[in-house]
């Protein structure tokens, strides 16, 4: 099993656009993946489900952990810290 | 020879395209009862039915998000594709399947299911997520109608939309990208549709006596909403006929959008302002692309209707700071207290059924009647967006009738300040000094009234449309009066001039937001009687720019004090049209 915590910092958090492009990219993996909300303490919800991220009602400054289970845990992981660092492909700013 | 038909003009342009017809009285009937659903029912196995037919939606989304996407709007495709992405959402399907395992019937399953995650979206304390909540419903009755093998309800294609009327409920669904023209059978030129038409460039054609019957069995259809002419399934050279005038307006239009860096001005340097009207965040691209100079007209309604609760503080705080930061420091946007009430029944309004409803409690009446707190939290909303994003708020109340509305809409206003400004949560955020507050002059006893007005608010915003309706004692939405609902008669200019004569004298500047300042002929006339600014739909303004740029100060003055003295509107409008039609094209000065 493979988590990783992100601090989200785009200017919508994981609204919209930055969920869609989350959720597909999370798709693309074969393993389990799941998405809490830290700050707000949300259950655990499917990173595979764009009604389960927005569920988790994510905004700019919350803090979510990611944790990925099955064979390709480890390039999941990595690809969403990936999109994470490049603000869900939507411009970061304060 | 194709069957022409003529109706009224609501919204120039020409548009060739295929016909989609919308029969109120049909709509939602199963039309393909078998297999043309891409067999999405009938396969036996319910829960096997719900994914493929949630397959198809995910499809129809897509195809949808990728021809919006080609149309320039990228901000509403992306909306098409989350809703493409909810389609086959594991969460929604597996909690619709788990109730078709129940028993559920698959299409009433998979819309339990999207109410229910629709929940979920909208208790969190989220305003910008409410809207992704009727985004959930909206893809669970896709889902449903083709599990039922109902026909999708909107145009599948780019097309001209054929209806006896387009109620708001069906013309605020149908995807932009996919209007290419209207013409309605029934409807007057003030009906929701042609406003919508006249927002979006498009031609709209309304009155249309025998459209819906005879547009049964066409495919084809091309509509010219200058002249009012529909043709359904026309030849060859009717084609070229529309084609070549097409073409026509395309390049007068070109050369009207030329103008668009430049101040709107008189041929001899006469400045009026030029302001967008707009109906909520999703106007203001538009707007800000044909050059307004700002938001005249910010309808706020949007925020209150088609739903159980009044919007929080938060959520309007929300929309409002989103078309602020848009127009920014230097183009003001006159926010409109919300104009409900009256034929406007909404849930959480407690107001008894009225007998006549638009001379009724509605807009800054409102205040005397229950729903005071209603209209403050939409004042403390504005005034808290506002210091978010750096601007100074206009705002002005509609239905103004006394001197005492006014006094109250100011009572009001300065309230909301006090209370936002004390408030622990509110009181560390930037709030505004002032906010400039104006009244709309839409009721008889306003105009009158103009002189006393003027020296307690700051600006007039001269509603033409309910002017003219009160005016003329003719009611706007019927079509028999609808040559009582012209706002160039004479007995409407007369108040007008009157509005402007008491603004002047306190210094005021005037506006006009109705449909009026909109048209290039009306816009000739109202600055030739004193308006300062013009506020219309943003499809309106290179056409009002154009037409002020070919004529100058003097004519408009000449033409103005020729419409005060005649009798009727058809004699103004020929006036008007005549300079229109002498004036030198702007490119030639």
């Amino acid at each position: 099993m493979q988590t990783i915590e992100i601090d989200v910092a785009n200017r919508s958090g994981l609204h919209a656009r930055p969920a869609a492009t989350f959720v597909k990219k999370a798709a693309s993996f074969r393993s389990d993946i799941r998405v809490e909300n830290l700050t707000r303490t949300t259950k655990p919800a499917s990173a595979k489900s764009l009604l389960g991220v927005l569920g988790c009602g994510v905004e700019q400054g919350h803090r979510i952990r990611v944790t990925a289970e099955g064979e390709d845990e480890e390039a999941a992981i990595e690809a969403l810290r990936v999109l994470a660092e490049g603000g869900f492909g939507e411009a970061t700013q304060a | 020879m194709g069957r022409r038909i003529v109706g009224t003009p609501g919204a120039s342009g020409v548009a060739i395209g295929p016909v989609w017809r919308h029969d109120a009285a049909r709509a939602g009937e199963p039309t393909r009862p078998s297999g043309a659903t891409q067999g999405a029912a009938v396969s036996g196995d319910p829960a096997s039915d719900l994914r493929t037919a949630a397959e198809e939606a995910a499809r129809q989304l897509e195809s949808l998000a990728g021809h919006i996407r080609d149309l320039g709007r990228a901000e509403e495709a992306g909306i098409f594709e989350a809703q493409a992405l909810m389609a086959t959402d594991p969460e929604l399907l597996d909690e619709a399947v788990s109730l078709v395992e129940a028993g559920m019937e698959p299409a009433f399953a998979v819309e339990n299911a999207a109410a229910a995650a629709s929940a979920v979206l909208a208790a969190l304390p989220d305003e910008l997520l409410a809207a992704r909540a009727a985004d959930v419903r909206d893809v669970g009755a896709r889902i449903a109608r083709i599990l039922r093998g109902q026909a999708v309800a909107l145009p599948e294609a780019p097309s001209i939309a054929i209806a006896d009327d387009l109620p708001p409920s069906i013309a605020a669904e149908i995807p932009p990208g996919l209007l290419l023209g209207v013409a309605l059978e029934g409807g007057s030129v003030t009906a929701h549709a042609v406003i919508l038409a006249r927002g979006l460039g498009i031609p709209a054609i309304v009155g249309a006596r025998g459209l819906l019957g005879a547009a049964e069995s066409a495919s084809t259809a091309v509509v010219d909403g200058a002249t009012g002419e529909v043709v359904l399934d026309p030849d060859a050279t009717e084609m070229a006929e529309f084609a070549a005038r097409a073409a026509a307006l395309v390049e007068s239009r070109r050369a009207a959008a030329a103008l668009r860096g430049r101040p709107c001005a008189t041929a001899d340097g006469e400045r009026v302002t030029l302001l967008a009207n707009i109906g909520g965040p999703q106007d203001a691209g538009r707007a800000l692309e044909v050059g307004a100079e700002g938001v005249g007209l910010f309808r706020t309604e949007f925020l209150f209707m088609k739903r159980q609760t009044a919007p929080s503080e938060a959520e309007q705080v929300a929309a409002y700071r989103a078309v602020f930061e848009a127009f920014g420091p230097d183009r003001p946007v006159v926010v409109r207290l919300a104009d409900i009430g009256g034929d406007k029944a909404l849930p959480f309004l407690d107001l008894p059924a009225e007998a006549n409803p638009f001379l009724g409690v509605r807009a800054i009446r409102l205040a005397a009647h229950g729903s005071r707190e209603l209209l403050l939290t939409q004042l403390r909303a504005i005034w808290r967006a506002a210091g978010l994003a750096g601007v100074t708020p206009h705002v002005m109340a509609a239905m103004v009738s006394t001197l005492a509305d006014a006094r109250e809409f100011l009572a009001l206003r300065d309230e909301a300040r006090a209370a936002v400004a004390t408030t622990a949560a509110t009181a560390e955020d930037p709030l505004p000094d002032h906010m400039v507050a104006g009244v709309m002059v839409e009721v008889p006893s306003a105009a009158i009234l103009a002189p006393e007005l003027a020296r307690v608010v700051d600006f007039f915003s001269i509603g033409t449309n309910d002017l003219t309706q009160y005016t003329l004692a003719a009611d706007r939405g019927n079509p028999a009066l609808a040559d009582l609902q012209d706002g160039l008669h004479p007995a409407v200019l007369r108040l007008i001039r009157g509005v402007v004569a008491g603004a002047d004298e306190a210094g005021i500047p005037v506006a006009v937001c109705g449909e009026l300042g909109g048209d290039p002929v009306g816009a000739l006339v109202l600055v030739g009687l004193g308006v300062d600014e013009l506020s219309a739909d943003a499809g309106s303004l290179d056409e009002v720019r154009a037409a002020l740029a070919g004529v100058t100060r003097a004519e408009l003055g000449d033409l103005a004090m020729r419409a005060l003295a005649a009798t009727d509107a058809e004699t103004v409008r020929a006036m008007a049209r005549d300079l229109l039609a002498r004036s030198s094209p702007p490119a030639a000065r």
